[in-house]
């Protein structure tokens, strides 16, 4: 009976602890302007598709680092689902007070902000136990990462990918800087990501950084993990920006400008996701 | 409790015959968050949600105010899809006199929601008659 108390009381502790990477993590969503109305105003097939994805990702996450240790399939659907609730109830307490809901809005409007505003909130929850928690099961973890293979590696880089490009997508800027590069510009700043993607994964010794595989040339590891990890930043962009509707009747080659101005922070998010996942 | 959690992690299988009721709640609650707000979401794909922006719009109070008069509106949008950029505009005519026109713009009327706003005027709208209507919107 006292083993059951002193677990619940841990796991009271992470839970805490989500709700703190909710806050954290959300926050700068939660002030932009362009998430209150795309919460109303994005297509409801993509929103609700959006939200199935949101759901897979955390599942993974929490086998990773969730906000506890995990032990099979089902704990960490659970852990999923008790992230997703934390960022649904961070998000819609958090919009109350900012007054950007009120209480005389129609239902599909309430619940389609504090929904889109609970992607990053929840996927923060996941991440909370690992930024604010102590480093306890870092030994598991780093095992598991090590486990999981290449299948794993490229699926770290998607969370990383989608956790900073979701911060970045909603925002009218997006577009803007991509109408305004020339080509050129967006020659550059593909370069740069990738130039960026590969430096920080294996050149600079962030913790967590991958070691080049054994007997790996150059030109392997950039093929195998640099190229791959800007693909999968690419695609992670495309989806955001599609499931916004920015992509929307927009000529190929300004959605090409689009993906590789949003290319960039994905990249960056997939090179740092050991740092932060 | 740092020193007591890292005895407690030695011993990862015990943790998994136990699960605390706490991660039970939890969970729940995160499933019926889940189930709630994906109801709703695929009530609304459901249900109308895409029929584009219908904008009626109707004076709620009108008030002498410093400089003219105050026309308080409330548009409200019948139909589904949000609208955006939807524009008010505002006439008060008088016989023998020229029309007066004031405009606002509203920058949302998101599906079966209402949105409020104001138009000034300088002649009494009681003198003659007032008409308030959407002019025209934008797809968000």
């Amino acid at each position: 009976m006292n083993e059951v108390t002193v677990t619940s009381e841990r796991y009271a502790i992470g839970l805490a602890r989500a709700f703190g990477g909710a806050i954290i993590f959300g926050l700068p969503l939660l002030m932009t302007m362009e998430m209150w109305s795309l919460g109303f105003s994005m297509g409801r097939g993509r929103l609700l598709l959006l939200m199935g994805f949101t759901l897979a990702v955390l599942v993974g996450l929490s086998y990773f680092s969730g906000f506890e240790k995990t032990f099979s399939l089902k704990e960490d659907a659970m852990d999923a689902f008790a992230a997703f609730g934390v960022g649904v109830i961070t998000s819609a307490v958090l919009l109350v007070v900012l007054a950007v809901i009120t209480f005389d809005m129609s239902w599909g409007d309430i619940v389609g902000r504090v929904a889109l505003q609970s992607v990053p909130a929840s996927i923060g929850a996941m991440l909370g136990r690992k930024q604010l928690g102590d480093e306890q099961d870092m030994d598991a973890e780093e095992e598991r990462k090590r486990e999981a293979g290449y299948g794993g590696e490229l699926f770290l880089m998607l969370a990383g990918a989608l956790f900073l490009a979701f911060n970045m997508a909603p925002t009218e800027e997006m577009i803007l800087i991509a109408f305004q590069m020339t080509p050129w510009h967006a020659l550059a700043l593909g370069v740069l990501s990738l130039g960026l993607l590969h430096v920080f994964v294996y050149s600079i010794g962030f913790s967590g950084q991958e070691n080049r595989p054994e007997g790996g040339t150059f030109l392997s590891t950039f093929l195998h993990f640099t190229l791959a990890g800007y693909g999968v930043a690419l695609l992670v962009s495309l989806y955001v920006l599609w499931s916004f509707g920015r992509t929307d009747g927009v000529s190929v080659a300004e959605i090409a400008n689009m993906l590789v101005v949003l290319g960039f922070p994905a990249s960056l998010g997939a090179a740092t996701a050991r740092l932060v996942v | 409790m740092n020193r007591k959690s890292r005895t407690d992690d030695i011993h990862p299988a015990k943790a998994e015959q136990q699960m605390p009721w706490l991660e039970w709640l939890a969970s729940a609650i995160g499933l019926l968050l889940v189930l709630g707000i994906f109801g709703v979401i695929g009530w609304q794909l459901f249900s109308g949600a895409t029929t584009p922006p219908v904008i009626t719009v109707e004076v709620e109070n009108v008030a002498p105010v410093e400089g003219g008069y105050r026309v308080l509106f409330r548009a409200y949008n019948n139909a589904g899809e949000a609208a955006a950029q939807v524009e008010i505009e505002g006439k008060v005519t008088a016989a023998g006199e020229d029309e007066e026109t004031s405009k606002a713009i509203l920058d949302y009327v998101p599906g079966h929601s209402a949105r409020q706003g104001g138009l000034f005027f300088t002649r009494d709208p009681h003198s003659g008659s007032l008409a308030v209507r959407a002019v025209g919107f934008a797809t968000p």
